[in-house]
């Protein structure tokens, strides 16, 4: 199918960057023999495995024995040649190959604190990736490729219930205004996209605009602490500066050149309303 | 048949690998070619090639799909929304620029080709906004002018009244001219309305900037001044867009004044 793409239409520098990646994943697959071919984002560690075939009075809840971790690290340094970087939860990769896009069952009855931790990793590689400067940034498609929506949520949740703790009067309305603000803000501006013509994945757009937000959120915090009418639109207005300039690529890039404006106004708009609502909740 | 179908998709050179909103109705289109009267046109009409290919094959339902004027795919299908979203940059800001000098009525000879309903919701948002920040900000100047005591703590009920208010008002307005309109006889367009009545109400936006100014009369002054600019404006397009008899002539004066009572409403509860 690439191929039939080289011929007709001009590839997107992501798309190369892509079939780059699937190619070294490939070749990299098949010098490690056994055809493992890693899945996209890192799969939870097959710490405890459910027995098959043993009788009900052996319980393998510690992990696999030495003899498979030592070939697993075998396996560790000619994966981590791959260009995405290299999991740091590859544990097993003999159970992986059986089980291709992540192991079902394993991350029913692994620890919480395994779930919990994977997540917050994903949050925090999407944080990176969004909000601060990467190489990745021309590179919109590649940004989110792995996006989730609990970064989104806890960012805007965070930002509801710092302005409610700053505001002295009516605290429950404010917070109910600022997160149906975010909320359906978010899905208001993913849909002007796709009204004008633009092509963005639907939740992709919600995570990234969302993700946005964590400058802005800084920002809260430190009015919440300093009182100080002047500090408060310095703040404001920097990290505002900063929520445009993480969001202006993908959004950007989503939509025809003619309409930019059109898609990014209402971006602009909706996090200069939030800043406005920061400074003047007191 | 995959292979083709992929490299019509006008998506895959904008994005990397992964492709965005996957059109279900285009891998119908494909599956079963000789279903002659349900051609849908590939990806908001952008997709041409070999999407008309496929049309040309059977030629008189070429003629039935022009026919059809607007795409409507169904309520809850985005791409059936798409034509009332057809501008550019600089077409949006020739409509405002139009909107701010209502002295010729003919705003709706220049959106009668693509009516657009962008400048509605956008310029309503915009006006929610500005209302509900800039009255907090001018009852605190205002506060600070009189007493010198900062009591004052924002209103987020501004918000509220704002929205309920503006939306209201822009979503209802032209359905109530167009269901009488209709009742009456004339011919009239219910998106050409909204559109028409969405730019009226871009004047408000620069207005309350404005209206910061801390002086009752003044703000008196400036209100009636962007009231009666505004109601101007619908009112004349209005007219030249009822090209009827006389007793028509009712629904401009009720235009101009629900647009001046808009306008009053504004300064009296906003920025008292």
């Amino acid at each position: 199918m690439s191929n039939s793409h080289s011929d007709t239409v001009p590839l997107h520098p992501s798309s190369q960057s892509d079939i780059d990646e699937i190619e070294n994943l490939i070749n990299a697959s098949v010098q490690s023999g056994p055809a493992t071919v890693l899945p996209a984002r890192p799969p939870s560690p097959p710490r405890a495995s459910i027995p098959v075939s043993s009788t009900p009075f052996i319980q393998s809840q510690i992990p696999p024995p030495p003899p498979q971790s030592s070939s697993s690290n075998q396996k560790v340094p000619t994966v981590a040649a791959a260009p995405p970087p290299p999991p740091p939860y590859v544990g097993n990769s003999s159970s992986i190959a059986a089980t291709g896009f992540g192991p079902a069952p394993n991350t029913l009855t692994e620890p919480v604190w395994d779930t919990v931790k994977r997540d917050l990793s994903r949050i925090v590689s999407n944080l990176k990736l969004v909000v601060f400067p990467n190489p990745y940034r021309e590179d919109p498609g590649k940004a989110l490729r792995d996006w989730d929506l609990w970064g989104p949520f806890f960012f805007i949740v965070f930002l509801g219930l710092t302005l409610s703790w700053s505001a002295s009067v009516k605290k429950s309305e404010v917070f109910a205004v600022a997160f149906a603000l975010l909320a359906a803000g978010a899905v208001i501006l993913t849909l002007n996209v796709l009204l004008l013509g633009g092509h963005i994945i639907f939740f992709q757009s919600l995570s990234l605009l969302g993700y946005c937000l964590f400058p802005l959120d800084i920002g809260a915090l430190i009015c919440m602490l300093k009182d100080n009418v002047i500090v408060k639109i310095v703040v404001v207005s920097v990290t505002l500066a900063w929520s445009s300039w993480a969001a202006y690529p993908f959004m950007s890039s989503a939509v025809n050149p003619r309409r930019k404006a059109l898609a990014l106004y209402p971006v602009f708009l909706m996090y200069v309303s939030v800043g406005f609502l920061i400074i003047a909740i007191n | 048949m995959e292979e083709s179908s992929y490299s019509n998709l006008s998506t895959s050179h904008l994005l990397g690998s992964v492709p965005a909103v996957a059109n279900g109705e285009k891998k119908a289109s494909y599956e079963v070619p000789e279903a002659n009267l349900q051609i849908f046109p590939p990806n908001n009409g952008s997709g041409g090639g070999s999407g008309r290919g496929y049309q040309t094959l059977e030629a008189p339902t070429e003629d039935f799909e022009q026919q059809a004027a607007n795409n409507w795919k169904g309520v809850f299908s985005i791409s059936s929304y798409t034509q009332y979203f057809n501008v550019d940059t600089d077409v949006v800001i020739y409509r405002l620029i139009c909107s701010f000098f209502p002295a010729t009525g003919d705003f709706f000879s220049k959106i009668d080709a693509n009516p657009d309903l962008y400048g509605l919701i956008w310029i309503t948002t915009t006006l929610v906004f500005a209302l509900a920040s800039f009255g907090n900000c001018a009852t605190y100047l205002m506060q600070k002018h009189t007493d010198g005591t900062t009591s004052w703590s924002f209103d987020v009920g501004y918000i509220n009244a704002a929205a309920s208010g503006i939306y209201g008002y822009a979503v209802v307005v032209p359905v109530a001219f167009y269901f009488l309109l209709q009742y009456l006889g004339s011919n009239a367009s219910l998106v050409r309305f909204w559109c028409m009545w969405g730019y009226s109400l871009s004047i408000f936006v620069p207005t309350a900037i404005i209206l910061l100014i801390p002086l009752e009369i003044l703000r008196w002054i400036i209100i009636l001044i962007a009231g009666t600019a505004s109601s101007c404006f619908v009112a004349l397009n209005l007219r030249t867009y009822i090209e009827g008899p006389n007793d028509l002539r009712m629904m401009v004066v009720a235009a101009f004044l629900l647009q001046m009572a808009l306008a009053i409403f504004i300064k009296v509860w906003f920025f008292a």
